[in-house]
């Protein structure tokens, strides 16, 4: 067997790579972005680095077709993080191959020749586990950031990009970015809390916990209180924390699959029956306007 | 020229219920064209209208895909007409199959400038269904879409992504899937479901759509399990108690420190 893992201009691929090694060696890494982001991810678990590389005024994606190419040639299974950049050169490997894909997969092996994925289906409702005899496009968290250290050495492909992209302007996010993945403290807020104007109560309890603070989904993209990389769910952050703290959010699907691994779950809600409460190893039925500067209070 | 939108009926995995092997049961959820859909309709409606393009709505799924109560949803959103293909085979096609479909679709209309996707399906939700119609397809793709405007000889769009607002100018088509918030969807009103159903719907088999991809073989399900949770619920009558029971367990539990922070 052996493995591509495809690098869309961020090393945070950690978790990419110790899949693929699962799929089975030689792991081929196709790098779109810098040199040293190439150099970073020639890290343990890589036998091979190729290059296409750096973007300039192209957008990532433009090398989406350069991918495909590339795979085609000698297929295999295909692995990538899930950022947006990611999710398009996976596609495009994915259409070249006429791979099936899968996402949100728990355990990737070997077996016999084929690729078996475990995996979650529906959004994370119930799992499947499903055997590929060909090649297959795995979409994964990307996880924690590499930095080199492996033996790899970097070969540089001819490689041309989609030329009728052309990206004319950014203007950079100011804020920094939310690392809720690796937070071991994680204060949730919903649309329990009924105004914007009212966020500071709950970031004085993410503050006395040293936690970071996340959100449910429509806090971030319908209230737009906080920025997007903040929200927890199935499509937005995978945390894993040792206590999460839930403030006013109701515990829908989509955000509980994103914090199923939380090792301890605090839910403060006003509906005691709300699905969160039936997931909760902490659960406080009442006012979040008191409770939670209560909380905030018996911290300092 | 046409501008399509690519959109799925299915219905919300929320209302769906797991059996203890694992099992899916989604006779009791209500198909629906999703939110996300609903917003990249909206856009297309915008778009078809500014350049006198035909909106064209493509959906490719299960027998339910192409009733008339599915289709109706889908054109009082403002399409102009519809093409699905719907068949038990297609049921619980993958995203490849089934992007391999919509761009059949889409190579058939001819003289596409745009085809549009929601943010995400509402079923899915890999998000991987406009990179592989955009491979499959030979066109760029651009994802987290928040504004379009057509130029002379493509698009200009504005993304929001993680290092900040991005403009892309595009020549020739592309694949497009927009933000959840790329603009509010109105409800369809009365007026727009009677139009709708005197509006064309073309029907093709799943022989039109090109042979099948290898699709994994499903080797066992199983019902998610996360990790047991305690339940324990703490008396809030007295918000303060509550508090210090909290913080008491919290620290015993040695997951936050004695002055709070992290232990």
């Amino acid at each position: 067997m052996s493995a591509y893992v495809v690098v869309a201009g961020d090393a945070g691929i950690t978790e990419v790579i110790n899949a693929a090694v699962k799929v089975g060696g030689p792991v081929t890494a196709i790098v779109v972005g810098s040199a040293d982001l190439a150099q970073q991810v020639a890290a343990p678990g890589v036998d091979r680095v190729v290059w296409l590389g750096d973007p300039g005024d192209k957008p990532i994606e433009a090398y989406a077709p350069a991918v495909g190419a590339l795979v085609v040639a000698a297929p295999a299974p295909v692995l990538s993080g899930r950022k947006p950049a990611e999710r398009v050169l996976l596609g495009g490997a994915a259409a070249a191959l006429q791979a099936p894909v899968v996402s949100s997969p728990m355990d990737v092996r070997s077996d016999n020749g084929q690729t078996v994925v475990e995996h979650g289906v529906f959004g994370g409702i119930a799992l499947r586990t499903t055997a590929y005899d060909g090649p297959v496009a795995i979409v994964l968290d990307g996880g924690a950031a590499v930095n080199g250290g492996g033996s790899a050495a970097v070969e540089q492909a001819a490689a041309s990009a989609t030329t009728s992209m052309t990206v004319t302007s950014l203007q950079p996010n100011t804020a920094t970015a939310a690392d809720l993945g690796s937070a071991s403290l994680v204060v949730g807020v919903g649309r329990g809390l009924k105004a914007q104007a009212d966020l500071p109560i709950v970031e004085a309890l993410a503050t006395a916990m040293g936690a970071e603070l996340g959100c449910s989904r429509p806090v971030a993209e319908g209230l737009e209180w906080l920025p997007r990389d903040r929200y927890v769910g199935i499509s937005g952050q995978q945390i894993a924390p040792e206590v999460y703290v839930m403030v006013g959010i109701s515990g829908a699907l989509q955000h509980m699959g994103g914090c199923r691994g939380a090792q301890l779950i605090v839910s403060i809600n006003t509906d005691k029956d709300a699905p969160v409460v039936s997931q909760s190893d902490y659960v406080l039925t009442g006012d979040l306007y008191s409770l939670v500067p209560a909380i905030t209070a018996a911290l300092s | 020229m046409k501008i399509v939108v690519a959109y799925a009926w299915a219905p919300d995995p929320q209302e769906a219920s797991v059996g203890a092997d694992g099992q899916v049961d989604f006779s009791r959820a209500k198909p629906v064209v999703s939110e996300y859909d609903a917003v990249a309709i909206e856009v297309g409606r915008q778009l078809a209208t500014a350049t006198s393009s035909a909106l064209v709505g493509i959906s490719v799924g299960g027998p339910a895909t192409g009733t008339p109560v599915a289709t109706k949803a889908a054109l009082s959103r403002g399409l102009d007409e519809v093409m699905v293909a719907s068949d038990a085979a297609l049921a619980d096609a993958g995203t490849t199959r089934t992007a391999q479909g919509l761009a059949a679709m889409v190579q058939r209309l001819g003289d596409v400038s745009v085809v549009l996707t929601g943010d995400s399906s509402v079923d899915s939700g890999s998000r991987m269904m406009p990179p592989v119609l955009a491979g499959l397809l030979g066109w760029p793709v651009l994802s987290d879409v928040q504004k379009v405007s057509v130029t002379a000889d493509g698009v200009t769009v504005e993304r929001l992504l993680r290092e900040g607002v991005q403009q892309v100018s595009v020549t020739g088509p592309v694949v497009l899937a927009l933000a959840s918030d790329a603009t509010q969807p109105k409800a369809p009103g009365m007026k727009d479901v009677l139009a709708a159903g005197k509006k064309p719907v073309t029907k093709l088999e799943v022989a039109d759509l090109g042979p099948a991809v290898a699709e994994g073989t499903v080797v066992s399900t199983a019902k998610l399990t996360g990790p047991a949770r305690k339940g324990i619920v703490i008396n809030t009558a007295d918000p303060a108690a509550a508090a210090a029971e909290l913080v008491g367990a919290l620290r015993a539990a040695g997951v936050i420190g004695s002055t709070g922070g992290q232990a």
